[in-house]
């Protein structure tokens, strides 16, 4: 069995054997050996209730790690619940709700060597933590209680060569709505893995399971949680794919110092938790991020990480607290983006070397002019790694990739190959920073001004998440996601008080276009205002509004993005006569970074409405925000619509 | 590679095990068919990407059940066989392989190199023996992931340096 050569390719099959016959032998034991001695018999049931018992005197069922073993979170009326919902998961057919049967039914079922769960091992095996903190808290007699060994857990478990843990981020990905806030999973770094081969490792990941067909069904069943979500162990090396090379997203990766005590533990729960557990999945709360945090929590129970996390758990939220835990993160590590390393060398290269990359992507016969060929070496392969990379882009993130990008990518490598000289490395800086340096996720703000012949003051509280005025440090650049946001103003002169704006969902992507990348640019609003319209001086009014368009960066004085949309917008109110409008329109407008702390933002728009109230809209907005600390920033803005005029002064807290 | 040899092989290698269990039953079936698998859906994406949208959406990751095409015959409780590592990796990785290859370095090489037993120092070595027989080993690559890593080990033989150094 342990023989090289032809004998390895059956080892599996004969190991498996091995412990096919083995269970049938303890079956076979377990099947016999009660009924000849019902002394032994009635040893097992007397341990078996000593244990029980000692398990009560120590109060082992109200202990924090059987809590977090079983998922067990206190109800709003008391009693406890599990989140996990695989029955197979529990012993005791009241597991889900009662702690204290689901560890007298546990602890029987540590005698018997009967397959349990969806994994099929015994008890001992397949809840293997639950075993050895119940082992250790109880001393289980080993003549009395004998333990079993776990071949399967030890193979899997030796297979990691685990060395420490790191948390993972994969950065936000707007235009992917499972993505928008990002994920998070973790990787199990193996014993001698260096910088170039932790792709090797294996990830720990949480994910629900979707139907492939689920299309516009997926966020609203993973709102409502009636998808599953399942544990998984997929090498590093296909995750860094998908979300570096397919998605473009930038990786963050934190390293986590554990002990090896700690990391062990943590690999024995993840185990119970890959062979026996699901959960419903809830994109809100109980997601990727909240349920691979559990495993953190098993690991160091001192930790309190889940607890954290009452109504929503947003990736970026948990890497912030985790890096907040003193000592916790040992090392930080990006990993750029393909997207991220082909902006940085074209940033790095003179203008007429950028555009002779560019053409040797759409002509390998450049690849034989003297432009090219005089170069040196070095720049030649810096410029044909480029151009590999560009089409390689191209190639996964087109649905039908047009065949002669290949033909041109092998074109480009076989004369990059011929240039035998290794690539330099090519150090590439993040365009947005690490997300724990980010503001945080709520925002509350208060603040005065002027419309028209009034004065107000007013307070807004906003659920999340991020708009592009915010400071941009840690968010996806250009990106806007706002969530449950309502502001309530008081106007002295009319003395009203009334919800000036609630937004339901805003979405904004500026995805700015060059000779590379053509992504087009796209918003959403859902939500209401407060109008000036006709004879109404404050009118309610609900609106949607969609559009698609384009972005263009310069660097005049420091960054700026210009952009235009075309869109389409319907409203709701009293003010309208037969109380709608429909219509559509376009707007163009710039957001600058004036400096680190200064951000400026301005569009204007015209809308015309032919159905409903037949009108139309001139809209003026300019805004600028100063950043005073990393969650503490002030605005000035002011909303011009029609012949409505509006002036605000504000303070922003994030939360 | 394409994103449908990604969905593809996610499902087939993991799906049964991995995703739905890190533990499941051992797999005992009739060896790991990986290699004809990836190769075989390396063409026509575009009826995959819906798929392609739900399996690399974080998150919510992959299909695990739908897809399982049952046991592969490479994986154990979601764990690559160990005598199937370097070919699984080989088959997933040919792209950025092949890269790689030209480019006389990078982590997947280097990733490989470590799987065929090539120890760090002589990585300089083993990346500018893949630069140099290139376009051979990209023909052998394009064939299957097998014929690669035959490829590489008969070129890791007949060199004077990686040859004394490799366990194989």
């Amino acid at each position: 069995m342990i023989s090289k050569g032809p004998g390895r390719n059956v080892r599996a099959l004969v190991v498996s054997i091995d412990t096919v016959v083995l269970a049938l032998l303890v079956l076979l034991v377990s099947l016999l050996v009660p009924f000849p001695s019902s002394a032994q018999q009635s040893d097992r049931d007397q341990y078996l209730t000593q244990l029980i018992d000692q398990a009560a005197q120590e109060n082992l069922a109200d202990q924090r790690e059987w809590h977090l073993l079983l998922h067990y979170q206190k109800g709003i009326f008391g009693g406890y619940e599990s989140e996990q919902d695989d029955p197979g998961f529990f012993m005791s057919v009241h597991g889900k709700r009662d702690p204290a049967a689901e560890l007298a039914a546990t602890l029987a079922q540590f005698f018997s060597a009967e397959l349990v769960g969806r994994s099929q091992q015994p008890a001992q095996c397949a809840f293997i933590a639950r075993y050895h903190w119940l082992k250790e808290q109880l001393k289980f007699d080993p003549l009395r209680l004998p333990p079993l060994t776990c071949e399967r857990f030890d193979r899997w478990y030796n297979d990691f060569e685990a060395d420490s843990i790191s948390l993972i981020f994969p950065s936000a990905f707007l235009n992917n709505p499972a993505s928008m806030f990002g994920h998070t999973l973790f990787r199990v770094d193996q014993k001698g893995q260096t910088e170039q081969t932790r792709i090797l490792a294996y990830t720990i990941n949480y994910a629900a399971e979707v139907p492939p067909d689920a299309g516009l069904a997926y966020p609203i069943r993973g709102i409502f949680g009636s998808y599953r979500g399942y544990f998984s162990t997929i090498p590093y090396y296909l995750k860094v794919r998908e979300y570096r090379d397919i998605e473009n997203r930038d990786i963050w990766e934190y390293r986590l110092n554990l002990t090896e005590h700690q990391m062990r533990r943590f690999l024995m729960h993840a185990w119970e938790l890959g062979g026996n557990a699901w959960f419903d999945y809830f994109f809100f709360k109980e997601n990727c991020s909240y349920h691979i945090l559990a495993l953190l929590d098993y690991a160091d129970p001192e930790l309190y990480l889940t607890d954290e996390f009452v109504g929503w758990t947003v990736p970026a939220d948990t890497i912030r607290l985790v890096v907040s835990k003193p000592g916790l993160v040992s090392e930080i590590t990006y990993r750029p983006s393909r997207s991220t390393v082909i902006k940085r060398k074209r940033e790095s290269l003179p203008a007429e070397e950028r555009d002779l990359a560019h053409r040797m992507t759409q002509d390998v016969g450049e690849l034989t002019s003297p432009a090219f060929t005089r170069l040196v070496p070095a720049k030649q392969a810096f410029l044909l790694d480029l151009a590999s990379d560009y089409l390689r882009y191209r190639i996964e993130t087109t649905d039908s990739p047009k065949p002669e990008w290949k033909e041109r990518n092998r074109a480009v490598l076989t004369t990059r190959s011929q240039l035998r000289i290794p690539s330099e490395e090519f150090v590439v800086r993040p365009f947005a920073k690490q997300p724990e340096l980010g503001h945080k996720m709520h925002r509350a703000s208060i603040g005065g001004g002027w419309r028209n012949n009034d004065t107000f003051e007013e307070a807004t509280f906003r659920g999340g998440y991020h708009d592009l005025l915010d400071p941009e440090v840690g968010y996806t650049p250009d990106a806007q996601i706002e969530m449950a946001s309502i502001t309530v103003r008081h106007y002295n002169r009319a003395d009203q008080t009334r919800v000036e704006r609630a937004t339901l969902l805003n979405l904004l992507s500026l995805s700015p276009i060059d000779s590379v990348f053509h992504a087009p640019s796209w918003k959403l609003n859902i939500g209401m205002n407060t109008i000036r319209h006709h004879d109404c001086q404050l009118c309610s009014n609900g609106f949607f509004n969609a559009g698609i368009g384009g972005a263009k960066e310069l660097q005049l004085l420091n960054r700026e993005v210009l952009f235009a949309f075309a869109e389409t917008e319907a409203n709701i109110s009293k003010a309208y006569h037969e109380l709608h409008r429909v219509g559509g329109g376009g707007t163009i407008g710039m957001l600058a970074d004036l400096t680190e702390r200064w951000k400026f933002m301005a569009t204007g728009s015209y809308l015309k409405f032919p159905l409903g109230d037949k009108s139309d809209d001139f809209r003026w907005y300019v805004g600028s925000r100063f950043t005073l600390a990393q969650n503490w920033t002030v605005r000035l803005e002011y909303n011009h619509r029609d012949r409505d005029n509006d002036v605000v002064i504000s303070v922003q807290a994030f939360f | 590679m394409s994103k449908k040899v990604l969905v593809f092989s996610i499902a087939v290698l993991f799906g049964a095990q991995a995703g739905l269990a890190m533990a499941s039953n051992p797999d005992t079936g009739p060896g790991c068919g990986l290699g004809k698998l990836a190769w075989a859906e390396y063409k026509g994406q575009k009826e995959i990407a819906p798929q392609v949208l739900m399996v690399t959406t974080n998150g919510t990751g992959m299909n695990t059940f739908a897809i399982s095409s049952g046991t592969s015959g490479c994986t154990n409780d979601g764990k690559i066989m160990s005598e199937h590592k370097t070919t699984v990796f080989a088959a997933l990785n040919f792209d950025a392989l092949t890269a790689e290859m030209a480019q006389g370095q990078g982590e997947h090489l280097a990733s490989l190199a470590t799987l065929m037993g090539v120890p760090a120092e002589r990585h300089a070595a083993f990346f500018a023996m893949t630069q140099e027989r290139y376009t051979s080993l990209v023909q052998a690559g394009e064939a299957s992931p097998v014929a690669l890593v035959k490829s590489l080990n008969d070129a890791i033989a007949g060199h004077p340096v990686l040859a004394q150094a490799s366990l194989r």
